[in-house]
């Protein structure tokens, strides 16, 4: 390898940098498929010649963790390499997340040797399987999934016609995957050529040469960020409340995060078997999942997104586990499955880690749209033609609150800092739909001295269409909302979808005098299973709503002003006001300082009255938690504590179940010196035992 | 008669006065921050006296007045912008709030600070959410109502708006773009209740599919409309009360002018407008001296802004993000930008050299400026390199302090790479240049160019000493830095053409049927009708006016589309002839394999660009002074990244005569600009005072 000086190679990655991102333009450009391109659901990368990422686009960061899987699974695999070839690979078992994911990855050579790879993936709206969008929340093994691909799509150049009518042929959208897949062709070419100019300029070994450099510069500069790291433990666990159509068992994703020196070990031991149902992972999913929060909140854009940050991290997930599924567990639902609770999972860990250090304190977000509402609306339009399309308002969900600041809202992905919604007009335009209403919902954020980030509810109901098939595919949240706050905060509202049916159109409009949730669409709710497969007619709507975001440090600690500021613009009602932040306001809706004051020393003063944890939860860990306002450390067998029905929280939380939940409660945790919020968090009450404690407060 | 230009910028106030053989004068003044006229004014008497004549003899004899201004785009970064009240459809009202998720926060943010999660602090909203209302109406996709507005529910409304304080209404209604009924009845009742309150439209103003651009660019109008529209009036009025008789134009990001009586209804597209100037200055040079593709280079205290002008024509823009969350869906004439200027910041963390986005500013400024900043920057590597003459810079007014910059770079960039002073000032020059090439090649490229084919265009104070270097890094041959480049953009505001735009949004597919060609003819036609009520009932008849329409073409159920230039009304002939002009521009970014000939098309806007020439005069030659050769003045010791340490040769600009080669290494001094001449390379000035620079041959040095 030769040696390049710091300001060559500074030149030479930011060039390639820019070539890896013509790879998104064009992407952007020509695909089809709002998934990508409003949601960003793709990502580019180029490799050095074994087959490590050296460059990752700012597509979606779950990506940038598996691509190089399927790169070196080509260089194991292809019986021979050739210059223009381009490899087709969507096989979750060998590196795609989920066979909608479909990867394309060509070598690039040069005098007849790799000198990269270019790489590119990107969701397909439709790749075949038992159910429409290709989620098959009706699977219950692998050979009801999607079929999985390992094809050369292109050979020494020429575009092999009978694969890509192979591939398109099994979609139920089978134009929208050709474009998509000419999206693809079209990067990898446009990358190509540019690659080609710039090794003719400055030859190939300085190419290659930086191309390696880049993830060896990247490691060190991780390695030093770890080391500046407080060591420790911690571990949450995320909950998945039914894993296809018909179950509504809880599954777990149990996380726990060892961090020594310069080595970050996520080890998921005693997490769920895997099931019988699409949303298993495997390893590879995992491994990309956990490393998410990672570049999002410790490289963010000091570091380069590479593979730089591997070396540092070992990923522990037994297997036959939901983390690491065996074959042939089905799995095509795992990245808004398992794979997403493993990302706020370790998302959550990684807040914990940071909050442990004061001078990264501002890098702290426990979580972020914990839940994707995925909702796949397909069937024909009133003249007979076939539609299908992903609602992209599962996007508008709320992120956790910071250290310093309120969480934002409709924050997009924590994959992804460019996910966002399309506009209403131009879900109108693709598919026979007419949304109601897309409001930001009230109290769905989690109440803290910071506030998390509110989500949105939209309403949408057929219109001029033939028959339409709803396939809801949530991740999790109708009862465990796994929307965690920090330090005292409060969680968020979890995720939900329902069905209103027998609406008529004329009779709301007539009735109704604003349209902001279901309540205002007449008829009653049915509240569906996080996996749901339902037929809408056209007096049917469907509503739903991403999860909001968990609030940081005591709510009674919010400065009142901010509180009345949420009120009058429709964040926090009045009762929540009172309820959560102790703040009353009068009539014309300003600040009653003296009632708020009152209300605040009533809070605390019940609080004060409370039990120590010990005698509310049966078999409690040993943790110590720290009081902010003291900067005690207060062991959880001191903090004291009650229990409370999910919709203390928020009046959006646990719906299903009414609110309540006879096997899940808030747990709040306080200083018995200074009745701070330590911790809210919900909990199993099977492991709680009630006496004495609030629950019916 | 002569045409003036003037171009209100953050430190000086530009102007610059063509006369009708060509003959250009120009001045500056300092800007007056809180009231640009004043700056403006004293310019203007500059100007006068300069000629020995009063303002009003000067003003007088002023054909055609034109301005780029600021006042709109300050009032929409500072947010000071009138109260909006903002009607949209019941059900929608958070439509500002959602703003389409993180578009709304992090859409037009540099990449590396949106990379930054947990920092990208939205900025404050245009409209308070206490000043939305819901009408009780709806229209669906095909146009049809499925609610229809009440006159008594609208009414309601905006009273509620105005007891709510509103200053002005800013309408988006979903659908309106397709049956602007609903919209039209809202004027209807505005107009009896309130017919005094500034109002707009999406349906008159954006007529385009998306609501949230709609609605940001409906409501950004009605922010600044009021503020741009006194501040004109104001202006006109007084020059008016000075003598000046011809009508006053207003520059527009769209890429032309537009009067006082439009600058209201056009408010949003005076937002941005002032690197438009340059790039029209850039067109009119290109045409005069025979260059058919153009790349406009400008490089300021803070960054550097890029454009390409091919065949006459701008690249443009559809949806321009006008501030951090503010997409719009008026198109406007495509510049692209880093931040990469004079007072950009070096970093280091002891593995990476960066320069960028952070900056200096011009105040404090770079570290030899000597105000408190010890940030190392661009400027300061120069200094310590030997590019800029500490003596000379600001014409020896404030001499830069070489020590300081020196100190800054050694301690803050080299000591922590293991780089000598030289070394890590040397590395701050090649990296900010370098992505400067970066820049200019992802605008070529993105355009479906090879970018060896275009010829530079280059102006703005800092870019001289970078040129010569990108230049060769991409493989150009040919750099002009024209005569007036020191004002350019005032320069180009001088000359601009009065342009008018209108969109259209009918999303429709694309094919052979008398259904469809009816649909487009008549889209054409309406566009053409609202042209002339704009411009006036006679402007078809006039000479020089061009019209032309832009199709935004895609395959049907992508998102983004293909901008084709299309003459005008069609017939089921024309079809195979759109269809062909698409996949043209696609095989040449994409290669054959991207098209797919079986897929159908679908149109979604028609848009309507008609102008007319205010200034169709040839360049002149200047004096030339002196007569003959070119006189060096002094020699330079440099440090250059590729050379290290070299003798060379500075030349005075005004002691070059025309047509003498000067080969480099070299630099040329101009009042306060500095022309990096590299080695291979060679420079002449033309008969018109521009510089010429070319690039010896294919060979490179490295």
């Amino acid at each position: 390898m030769i040696e390049v000086d710091p300001i060559t190679f500074e030149v030479i990655k930011q060039r390639l940098w820019q070539i890896n991102d013509e790879q998104s333009v064009a992407i952007r450009t020509i695909s089809s498929s709002p998934i990508v391109v409003e949601g960003n659901d793709f990502n580019v990368g180029l490799f050095t010649a074994d087959g490590r990422l050296t460059t990752a686009g700012i597509g979606s960061l779950v990506h940038v963790g598996t691509m190089s899987v399927v790169v070196k699974n080509v260089l194991n695999r292809a019986e021979r390499l050739n210059d223009g070839d381009v490899y087709l690979i969507n096989d979750p078992f060998l590196g795609a997340l989920h066979q909608n994911d479909v990867v394309l990855v060509s070598p690039f050579f040069v005098d007849g040797e790799i000198v990269l790879w270019i790489g590119n993936v990107l969701h397909h709206p439709d790749v075949g399987g038992t159910d429409v969008g290709s989620f098959c929340i009706n699977a219950r093994t692998l050979y009801q999934d999607p079929p999985r691909y390992f094809l050369k799509l292109c050979d020494q150049g020429s575009l092999n016609a009978e694969v890509e009518h192979t591939f398109s042929t099994n979609s139920r959208l089978p134009d929208m995957v050709a474009l998509d897949l000419k999206a693809q062709l079209g990067a990898i070419h446009a990358a190509k050529e540019r690659l080609r100019s710039l090794v003719d300029e400055c030859g190939v070994a300085l190419v290659s040469a930086v191309a390696n450099r880049s993830i060896e510069t990247a490691s060190i500069q991780f390695q030093t960020l770890l080391k500046s790291l407080p060591n420790g433990v911690w571990s949450t666990k995320t909950v998945m409340d039914g894993a296809r159509v018909g179950d509504d068992a809880l599954h777990y994703v149990k996380c726990q995060l060892v961090k020594e020196d310069d080595r970050l070990t996520f080890d998921f031991t005693g997490s769920s078997p895997q099931v019988d149902a699409a949303v298993n992972c495997t390893y590879h999913a995992t491994f990309a999942g956990t490393v998410v929060p990672l570049y999002s909140f410790l490289c963010q854009g000091d570091i380069d997104w590479n593979d730089g940050l591997v070396d540092h991290v070992d990923v522990i997930a037994p297997e036959g586990t939901v983390v690491n599924a065996s074959f042939p567990a089905p799995v095509s639902i795992c990245t808004i499955g398992m794979r997403w609770l493993v990302t706020v999972a370790a998302t959550r860990v990684v807040a914990d880690m940071l909050q442990a250090s004061s001078s990264h304190r501002d890098r702290v977000c426990p979580s972020w749209n914990v839940a994707a509402n995925c909702n796949n609306v397909f069937g024909l339009t009133a003249d007979g033609k076939r539609f299908g399309t992903l609602l992209s308002d599962h996007r508008g969900g709320g992120a956790g609150a910071r250290s310093f600041a309120d969480g934002f809202s409709h924050a997009g992905q924590i994959t992804s800092f460019a996910s966002s919604l399309g506009n209403v007009e131009s879900a109108e335009w693709k598919a026979p739909i007419l949304y109601l209403f897309r409001k930001r919902l009230i109290d769905s954020a989690g109440a803290g001295k910071y506030r998390g980030g509110l989500t949105a509810m939209t309403a949408v109901i057929p219109r001029n269409s033939g028959h339409v098939q709803l396939n809801a595919t949530n991740t999790a949240g109708t009862i465990y909302s796994n929307a965690f706050g920090l330090n005292g905060g409060y969680p968020g509202v979890g995720s939900q979808a329902l069905i209103v049916r027998g609406v008529d159109l004329d009779s709301i409009f007539e009735a109704a005098t604003t349209l902001e949730t279901f309540h205002d669409l007449g008829g009653s709710p049915s509240f569906l299973n996080s996996k749901a497969s339902e037929s809408l007619s056209a007096n049917d709507a469907l509503v739903f709503f991403a999860p909001g975001g968990g609030g940081y440090g005591d709510p009674l600690d919010r400065d009142p002003d901010l509180v009345v500021e949420d009120v009058r613009f429709n964040r926090v009602s009045t009762v929540c006001a009172k309820q959560l932040y102790g703040v009353v306001l009068n009539e014309s809706n300003d600040l009653d300082v003296s009632a708020t004051a009152d209300e605040r020393e009533s809070i605390r003063k019940k609080r004060m009255q409370r039990q120590s944890a010990t005698s509310v939860l049966k078999n409690s860990e040993s943790r110590t938690l720290i009081c902010e306002t003291c900067h005690d450390a207060v062991s959880l067998a001191n903090a004291h504590a009650a229990i409370f029905p999910p919709k203390k929280a928020s009046p959006w939380a646990a719906l299903k179940s009414g609110g309540d939940c006879e096997h899940m409660g808030v747990l709040e945790l306080s200083c018995p010196k200074c009745a701070t919020l330590l911790s809210v968090e919900e909990v199993d009450i099977l492991q709680c035992s009630f006496a004495g404690t609030e629950r019916h407060e | 008669m002569r045409f003036l230009g003037v171009d209100t910028g953050g430190t000086f106030t530009d102007c610059v006065e063509v006369s009708p053989s060509g003959e250009i004068r120009m001045d500056k003044a300092f800007s007056t921050k809180e009231a640009p006229e004043k700056a403006i004014l004293s310019v203007l008497e500059q100007m006068a006296a300069s000629e020995q004549v009063t303002l009003g003899e000067y003003l007088s004899g002023i054909a055609a007045f034109s301005h780029g201004t600021t006042v709109s785009t300050n009032a929409l970064i500072q947010r000071r912008g009138s109260r909006v009240g903002l009607l949209v459809t019941r059900g929608f009202e958070d439509v500002l709030e959602i703003a389409r998720g993180p578009v709304g926060r992090v859409g037009g943010l540099p990449q590396s600070l949106a990379m930054d999660f947990l920092h990208t602090e939205p900025k404050a909203p245009i409209v308070q959410r206490t000043l939305v209302r819901g009408v009780d109406e709806r229209i669906d996709a095909d146009g049809s109502v499925v609610r229809a507005a009440a006159p008594d529910d609208i009414e309601e409304q905006v009273l509620s708006l105005i007891k709510a304080g509103a200053e002005s209404i800013a309408v988006c209604l979903l659908w309106s773009f397709k049956n602007p009924t609903h919209e039209l009845l809202i004027k209807h009742v505005v107009g009896q209740v309130a017919p005094d309150i500034p109002l707009c439209l999406s349906s008159e103003i954006a007529p385009r599919l998306g609501e949230f651009e709609r609605t940001v660019t409906t409501s950004v109008n009605a922010f600044i409309g009021p503020i741009t529209k006194q501040y004109i009036g104001s202006l006109a009025r007084s020059l008016s009360s000075l003598g000046y008789q011809q009508p006053l134009y207003i520059m527009k990001a769209s890429g032309g002018v537009t009067t006082p009586d439009r600058v209201f209804d056009e408010a949003v597209s005076v937002i941005n407008s002032g690197p438009v100037g340059g790039i029209i200055a850039s067109r009119y040079l290109g045409q005069e001296l025979g260059e058919t593709k153009l790349i406009t280079a400008d490089m300021g205290g803070t960054s550097f802004d890029v454009g390409l002008v091919i065949d006459g024509r701008f690249e443009e823009q559809t949806s321009p993000f006008l501030d951090q969350g503010l997409p719009i869906s008026t198109p406007s004439v495509k510049i692209v930008t880093i931040g990469a200027g004079g007072g950009s910041i070096a970093t280091t963390d002891g593995y990476r050299l960066r320069v960028g986005p952070q900056s200096a500013g011009s105040d404090p400024g770079p570290v030899c400026y000597g105000r408190g900043n010890l940030d190392p920057t661009v400027t300061d590597a120069l200094v310590v390199m030997g590019f800029i003459d500490p003596q000379t810079f600001f014409g020896g007014r404030y001499p830069l302090n070489r020590e300081l910059a020196a100190q800054s770079i050694l301690e803050r960039i080299g000591e922590p790479l293991g780089l000598d002073l030289y070394q890590a000032a040397a590395g701050i020059y090649q990296i900010v240049t370098s992505s400067m090439a970066d820049l200019i090649r992802k605008i070529t490229v993105e355009a479906g160019f090879d970018v060896r084919t275009f010829s530079l265009c280059c102006y703005g104070g800092a870019t001289g000493l970078h040129c010569g270097e990108f230049a060769k890094d991409l493989g150009v041959q040919k750099i002009i830095i024209p005569y007036a480049a020191p004002v350019f953009s005032a320069y180009g505001v001088a000359i601009a053409d009065t342009v008018y735009t209108a969109t259209q949004s009918m999303p429709s597919l694309i094919e052979p049927t008398e259904a469809f060609v009816d649909s487009f003819n008549h889209c054409i036609e309406a566009l053409l009708q609202k042209c002339v009520h704009a411009l006036g009932e006679d402007f078809f008849d006039r000479s020089n006016v061009t019209v032309y329409f832009k199709l935004d073409v895609r395959y049907v159920g992508q998102m983004n589309e293909v901008a084709l230039t299309w003459p005008g009304k069609i017939t089921a002939q024309d079809i195979p002839r759109i269809v062909t002009l698409f996949e043209d521009a696609y095989r040449s970014r994409f290669g054959a394999t991207a098209v797919r000939g079986k897929n159908p098309l679908e149109l979604i806007n028609i848009r309507l660009e008609a102008g007319e020439p205010k200034f169709k005069n040839a360049l002149m030659p200047l004096p030339a002074s002196p007569e003959q050769g070119a006189h060096q003045s002094t020699t330079r010791q440099i440090y250059h990244p590729k050379h290290q340490w070299i003798q060379v040769d500075v030349y005075d600009f005004s002691m070059i005569a025309p047509h003498v080669d000067i080969a480099g290494p070299a630099i040329v001094q101009r009042d306060a600009t500095t022309i990096w001449v590299p080695t291979d390379c060679s420079v002449e000035r033309d008969q018109f005072g521009n510089l010429i620079m070319r690039l010896q041959g294919e060979s490179r040095d490295d």
